[in-house]
Parts: structure tokens; C-alpha cells; sequence
């Protein structure tokens, strides 16, 4: 700075500095722009569980792009709050080109216009919807028109801790509810407190309700029958476990989940699906787990299927590209490499003996497949999972009583899920 | 102010005014961009927003729908469940924080030993990253936390489904205690997951509150006091009958504070409890983020909701305001 200058014709001066300055960074992203590349970018995005699961899929990229060189890959993973991300990058027309999309979400959007019709494209691929275990392509198609194929799915199944169920008594595992409710009398007659760990989340709770022989919907789909007599015996058992203390939830025993119950030794008992494996290897490496089939209800047995499917975006610019990668992580080649870390298992049957074979022990998990029922609940089934989570608290809490909390989970359910004509 | 009044003609007659008034507007522009840009433009957006039909999965359906959002919003049980939880929020929380906080201020403003310590302790929750608090809170009110352990430590029995997991209203509880059953849900008060947060933020604000208390005390002259004193007044009836009317203006800026952060609490419960059990710790302002970005009615709705949420926050100024008279 100089001093001889008056301060007005400083002012002056700097003033003049920050106008051009503020010019500048009006122009500056013009710099930034990228020239065109030859090869074609295709964007891809999803949520990320663990770092064994992100390595793998980057391998299975790699394995894509040195089959389709002209084809280039961004993955871009989100660590956290998906939905929400996925949401307003739809809302700015920035959303990748290929993306994940769950059962539970995959109504909202294929009502929505904003997924990529793939029939065409499959017919052409010479991809058949048989290809795919019924069940889970069903749950990304709406109206005969197929919007997502599945990456994989998971199941829930009975994962326990074999040493304390030897330690109490229990010989093997529970095979019917009675046998269940027996086996968690006995582990907290070993132990002093409740060894079943059950979450207030319908996404656990209705693996039971189906078991009972109780639906959320009717047969074709135009009516919600949740409130039963069925659904009554199968909520009075789940939330009978709680209440007779047989039970405790993962918030009550200190645990996150139920899968931190059992890796913490907080509890010995829980129902989840695959993706406790790589969690249990990490957090409790030395842990005797057994994994058997749900127990089975008054009905059935039941368990629910989770999936995820490779959804295009509908104004995407590579359709083509786009739909090249879809078909290869969706294939045999690209599904096999993916389901082979065992954390899911595979989308097509065709490729179930070699994960069994890879993976003997998780064969409950697979048989579930077979009367596995997609967690999907309609158009708004994610906002009616938010209410009836909230009637399930209630019920823990002793606020309210079984007739109560069904009644009015009935209602939540008219009120938020828009059903087929 | 002094040269909007001056005449028209002599702006453009003297050149070093012309000159420094350019320089002027160059140096309000950064703050002023900022300003239209991210507060005054968005709340503009947000009204003509709240009158359409606008979900982020499929904005090219955006559509004008008038008011249909408020009337909307007028039937909604999660409204209504919101603004309940909000106002027994604000009941607890408001009142504790001025009341502790004005309590510390006198209590740090006497010439102890340590008096930096204190001030510094006690403003030092209000300083820290709520998120990294909240994580602390949650670490304290787990099954195998602080919380439990000492009260199982001295016998006493501990809530079971555990705090923030627990939806049962306080005031619904305790008339259970004396026999009465099954009270309405305006009056079943916070839930015990709703009063951990609330203990939470009393502690975290009070601090704040305590550092505008004092400032205020420093305002207060020490010549009342002496006078008070030679009159025989004890430290209760001087700190009754001086330092809190003396305090008035401050007090009155305390809890409009108070309100307004009240009103629109979010990060703690967005951390620690997500709105859950059962909604009992569902805010406004934590519902108009559930319903512009979870799979909720979308961002025309919520920004009906945040119109009302402001409208609300205006009222009770406003009121407030009248109570507390004209002279602050």
C-alpha cells in the first residue's frame, strides 16, 4: 500500500480491485468446461454398505470397460441418506444415468415417468424377464412395462449364536414359533436377560405377519387388508416376545442393530438378512454364528426379500451406453463376479448353484428366496412405513394394544398407499 | 440515513460524494449478493413455491394449485402433531434456559474466585458443534449409557423401551401414577424421548443466554445496589426488585431468542431420534424437511409449512412484544 495516497483514492482503487475480481469469478467456470472426450461417459450411482462391497463393484467395473473400451464408467458412490440424494438430483435434472433403485422405493418412481422403459432395449439384448426370479422383477414392473433389472436380492433369516443356544439348552434351532418363544424362555433362564433381538420396524414384523397367514393387500391388489384376525396373532407374538421380556430391541439391549446385538454379544437370536456377514467377520471374527430358515408361523414360513435393481434414467443422453452397462453388472458375468463376495446373493436362477456351491452354510438364505415376498408396499409404501413404524413404537411402549395399533396402522396404510385400479 | 435527506441536486454536484457513494455500493455488493441470493431470494421462492404442486422426484408436473397446500396442511395429522410437540417444546425449554441462564449471569457477574472458569464453562456447550453434542447425548441416554448406569448406581428403575426410543407422554404417565387413564394427545405431553432432547438444549443454550445476561448487567448501575444495601434490602429482594426489572429490555431479548431457536429446532433431533418413537419428537421444522425430501408431500407442501412456521414465529413476536410493553 502506498502511502502517499489519500484514502478516498484507496477506496477508489480497491474498489476498482474487487470489481474485477468479481468479474473474474463470473467468468471462471467458462475455464473449467471440459473439452469432449472420445470415449462416452456414462454415469452410475448407488449407496455404498462397506468398503469390500465398493472394491468390488469398481472391479466389476473394470471388468465392463475393458469389454466395452469406448465406454467410460463414473461411479459415483453416496455414502449416505440415498433416497434423499437420488430425490433432488431428479429435482435437478442431475441425476446419473444409471442408478439404484429399491423395491420399496421402485412405485414411487415408475409412476413418476422418470425411468427408462427397458423392454425394447431387452428384446434387442435378447434379455427374457424369465431370466430373473419372478418375485424380483416384478417388483420394477408396473403395467406389463419392465423399468430396472435386479442386481441381486437378500432375505431374512434366523441368525444365532450357537454356543449360547448350546450353553441354555436349546439342542437345535427353533423351527415354529412355540419352539422360538421355548428357546428364548431358556436363553433367559441361562442368562438373566432377554437374548432375542427385535426391532419396533415393520420391515422385520412382516416376515411374522405372512407367516400367520395375514396380507397388507389383497389378492389383486385393489384393497388393504392388513387389519385381521391373522395379522392380531402374528403382532400379539412379535410384540408378545417384548412384553414377556422374552425379547429386547437393539435401542434397549445398546446395540445399533440387531446384527451389533449379536457381534456386542448383546443378544443371541435375531432375524436378518445376508448382509450381517461382512459386518459379523469385522466386528466379531471369532463368533460361532448359525444361520437357519424364520421359524415357522401358524400359516407358513415366511420371510421377506430385499432388492435393488439398476434403474436408466429417462432423459438420460447415452441410453445405448447406458443400458450396455445395465445389461453387463445384470448378466451372468457381471452378476456372477458381483454375488460372489456372498454379501447378496443372485438375481437369476440360473446362477444360484454356483453361489451355493461357493457358499454352502448361507443356504437358508437362498431357500428363503423361493416364499420370499418382495418388500415392496405399493406407491407411498415408504411413507406408510414411517407411520406404522410409529404405531410399532407405540405398541413397545405400552401406549396402545395390539387391536389398537393394527386398527390404526390399517388406516395409515389407506390413507398413504395409492392402489392399483 | 443522513444522505437520503440531503437535496437531490447536490449528489451529483459534488464529485467526492458521487465518488465515495459508488465505492459504497461496490463494497455492499458482495454482502448484498449474498443476501438476495441465499436469504432474501429464497424466502421470496418458498412463498410462490408453497402455492404448487411440486415433488422432487418429477418437477416438470409442477403445477399451481392456489392455497390447496394450506388447506391441506390445516387437516394434517402430522401437522397437528408437530406443532403439539413444538409447543410443549417451547414450553419447557424457553423458560428453563432464560431462567438458568439469567441465574449463572448474576451468579458469574459477583467477584469470585475463578470467575473466567465458570463464564467459560458454562458458555462452552453453546460454542460447540451441536452435531458432536448430540452424539455425546446419545452415547449418555443409551441402554448402557451415563444416564442409566447412574441411576441404576443409586436404585432407581430405568425406562423401559429406553429414552429416546420411549413415545409416552410425561404429564399421560404421571396421571397414570394417580389413576387416570387414556388423556387426549394434546395432553399426554412430551414423550420421554421428547424431554432428553429438551434437557439436551436447555443445557446446550443456557450458556448463550448467560453471556447476554451478563452483558446486560454490565448496564446496570452499581449505585442502586450500594443504595439498596444501606437500606437493609437482602441479595434475594435486590436481585427481585433491581436486577431483573433493570434487566427487562434483555429479558425480553432473551426469550424472543429463545422462541425463534425453539421454533426451529432440527439438527439435535434429526441426529439423535430422527423425529421417532411414533413421532414424538417430529417438529415443524424437522417435518418440513421429512416432507420436501423423504417420500413426503413435497417441496410445495413444505414450503406451506415453512410459511406457517414463520407466520407462527411473527405472531408470538408480535404478542410477546405487547406483553412485554412498550419501553423495550
Amino acid at each position: 500500500m502506498q502511502r502517499t495516497q489519500t484514502p478516498s483514492a484507496r477506496i477508489r482503487r480497491l474498489s476498482l480491485v474487487f470489481a474485477v475480481l468479481l468479474a473474474l469469478g463470473a467468468i471462471a467456470p467458462v475455464y473449467s468446461a471440459v473439452s469432449a472426450q472420445e470415449q462416452t461417459e456414462v454415469r452410475l450411482t448407488g449407496w455404498t454398505a462397506s468398503p469390500e462391497e465398493d472394491s468390488l463393484l469398481v472391479q466389476v467395473i473394470a471388468d465392463f470397460e475393458a469389454k466395452f473400451p469406448e465406454i467410460k464408467v463414473k461411479y459415483e458412490p453416496v455414502p449416505a441418506e440415498y433416497p434423499t440424494k437420488l430425490q433432488t438430483d431428479l429435482a435437478a435434472g442431475t441425476v446419473a444415468d444409471v442408478f439404484y433403485v429399491d423395491s420399496l422405493l421402485a412405485p414411487d418412481l415408475m409412476t413418476n415417468d422418470v425411468l427408462l422403459p427397458l423392454d425394447d432395449l431387452m428384446a434387442s439384448g435378447g434379455v427374457k424377464t424369465e431370466d430373473f426370479y419372478p418375485g424380483l422383477i416384478q417388483a420394477f414392473q408396473n403395467d406389463g412395462t419392465t423399468y430396472g433389472l435386479p442386481k441381486d436380492f437378500s432375505t431374512l433369516a434366523m441368525v444365532y449364536d450357537q454356543d449360547a443356544l448350546t450353553a441354555a439348552g436349546v439342542a437345535a434351532a427353533p423351527t415354529t414359533w412355540d419352539e422360538l418363544r421355548d428357546a428364548a424362555q431358556k436363553l433367559k433362564d441361562e442368562f438373566g436377560s432377554p437374548r432375542i433381538v427385535i426391532p419396533a420396524d415393520i420391515a422385520r414384523y412382516l416376515a411374522f405377519h405372512y407367516a400367520a397367514g395375514a396380507s397388507v393387500l389383497n389378492e389383486d391388489g385393489t384393497e388393504i387388508v392388513l387389519n385381521s384376525e391373522e395379522a392380531a396373532t402374528a403382532l400379539d407374538f412379535y410384540y408378545g416376545l417384548y412384553r414377556d421380556e422374552l425379547a429386547t430391541t437393539p435401542a434397549d439391549s445398546g446395540a445399533e442393530w440387531p446384527g451389533d446385538a449379536l457381534a456386542k454379544d448383546l443378544g443371541d437370536i435375531v432375524f436378518e438378512g445376508n448382509w450381517v456377514f461382512p459386518f459379523l467377520k469385522t466386528n466379531a471374527p471369532d463368533l460361532k454364528f448359525g444361520i437357519a430358515e424364520m421359524p415357522a408361523g401358524p400359516v407358513a414360513t415366511a420371510t421377506l426379500a430385499f432388492t435393488v435393481c439398476y434403474c436408466i434414467f429417462n432423459d438420460t443422453e447415452v441410453p445405448e451406453q447406458a443400458w450396455e452397462l445395465v445389461n453387463f453388472l445384470t448378466g451372468p458375468e457381471g452378476m456372477g463376479k458381483w454375488t460372489s463376495l456372498g454379501l447378496a446373493m443372485p438375481a437369476r436362477p440360473g446362477l444360484s448353484a454356483a453361489w451355493l456351491a461357493q457358499y454352502p452354510e448361507r443356504e437358508p438364505f437362498l431357500l428363503g428366496g423361493e416364499y420370499a415376498k418382495p418388500w415392496q408396499l405399493g406407491p407411498g409404501g415408504q411413507r406408510f412405513m414411517e407411520d406404522a413404524n410409529g404405531e410399532m413404537q407405540n405398541l413397545f411402549a405400552g401406549g396402545q394394544d395390539v387391536a389398537t395399533t393394527l386398527a390404526n396402522m390399517q388406516t395409515r396404510a389407506e390413507e398413504s398407499i395409492k392402489l392399483g385400479q | 440515513m443522513a444522505t437520503a435527506s440531503l437535496p437531490r441536486q447536490r449528489r451529483s454536484r459534488n464529485p467526492i460524494v458521487a465518488e465515495d457513494r459508488i465505492a459504497g455500493w461496490v463494497f455492499l455488493i458482495p454482502s448484498l449478493i449474498v443476501f438476495t441470493g441465499f436469504i432474501f431470494g429464497p424466502v421470496i421462492y418458498a412463498f410462490w413455491l408453497s402455492l404448487r404442486d411440486y415433488q422432487l422426484i418429477n418437477p416438470s408436473k409442477a403445477h399451481f394449485i392456489g392455497l390447496d397446500n394450506y388447506r391441506t396442511l390445516l387437516s394434517n395429522r402430522d401437522f397437528h402433531v408437530a406443532l403439539r410437540n413444538t409447543i410443549w417444546y417451547t414450553i419447557g425449554v424457553v423458560p428453563a434456559q432464560t431462567a438458568i441462564g439469567l441465574v449463572l449471569a448474576v451468579l458469574a457477574n459477583r467477584k469470585i474466585r475463578g470467575r473466567s472458569f465458570f463464564r467459560t464453562a458454562f458458555y462452552f456447550p453453546s460454542i460447540s458443534s451441536s452435531v458432536v453434542i448430540s452424539i455425546i447425548f446419545l452415547w449418555i441416554y443409551s441402554s448402557n449409557g451415563l444416564l442409566n448406569f447412574l441411576l441404576r448406581s443409586i436404585g432407581l428403575p430405568t425406562p423401559r423401551p429406553v429414552w429416546l426410543s420411549n413415545p409416552n407422554g410425561m404429564i399421560g404417565m404421571a396421571l397414570g401414577w394417580v389413576g387416570i387413564d387414556s388423556v387426549t394427545p394434546w395432553l399426554a405431553g412430551p414423550s420421554i424421548a421428547m424431554l432428553s432432547i429438551m434437557m439436551l438444549n436447555i443445557w446446550t443454550t443456557t450458556g448463550t443466554m448467560m453471556v447476554i445476561f451478563l452483558a446486560g448487567l454490565q448496564d446496570v448501575p452499581g449505585d442502586v445496589y450500594e443504595a439498596a444495601s444501606l437500606d437493609g434490602a437482602s441479595r434475594v429482594r435486590m436481585f427481585r426488585d433491581i436486577t431483573v426489572p433493570l434487566l427487562k429490555p434483555v429479558i425480553f431479548f432473551v426469550v424472543t431468542l429463545g422462541l425463534i431457536g425453539s421454533f426451529q429446532v432440527f439438527d439435535q433431533i434429526w441426529v439423535m431420534s430422527e423425529g421417532g418413537p411414533a413421532k414424538t419428537t417430529t417438529t415443524v421444522a424437522y417435518l418440513i424437511y421429512v416432507e420436501a425430501f423423504e417420500q413426503g408431500k413435497g417441496l410445495g407442501y413444505a414450503s406451506a409449512l415453512s410459511v406457517v412456521l414463520f407466520a407462527i414465529i411473527i405472531g408470538l413476536f408480535l404478542i410477546q412484544r405487547r406483553f412485554a410493553g412498550s419501553n423495550t
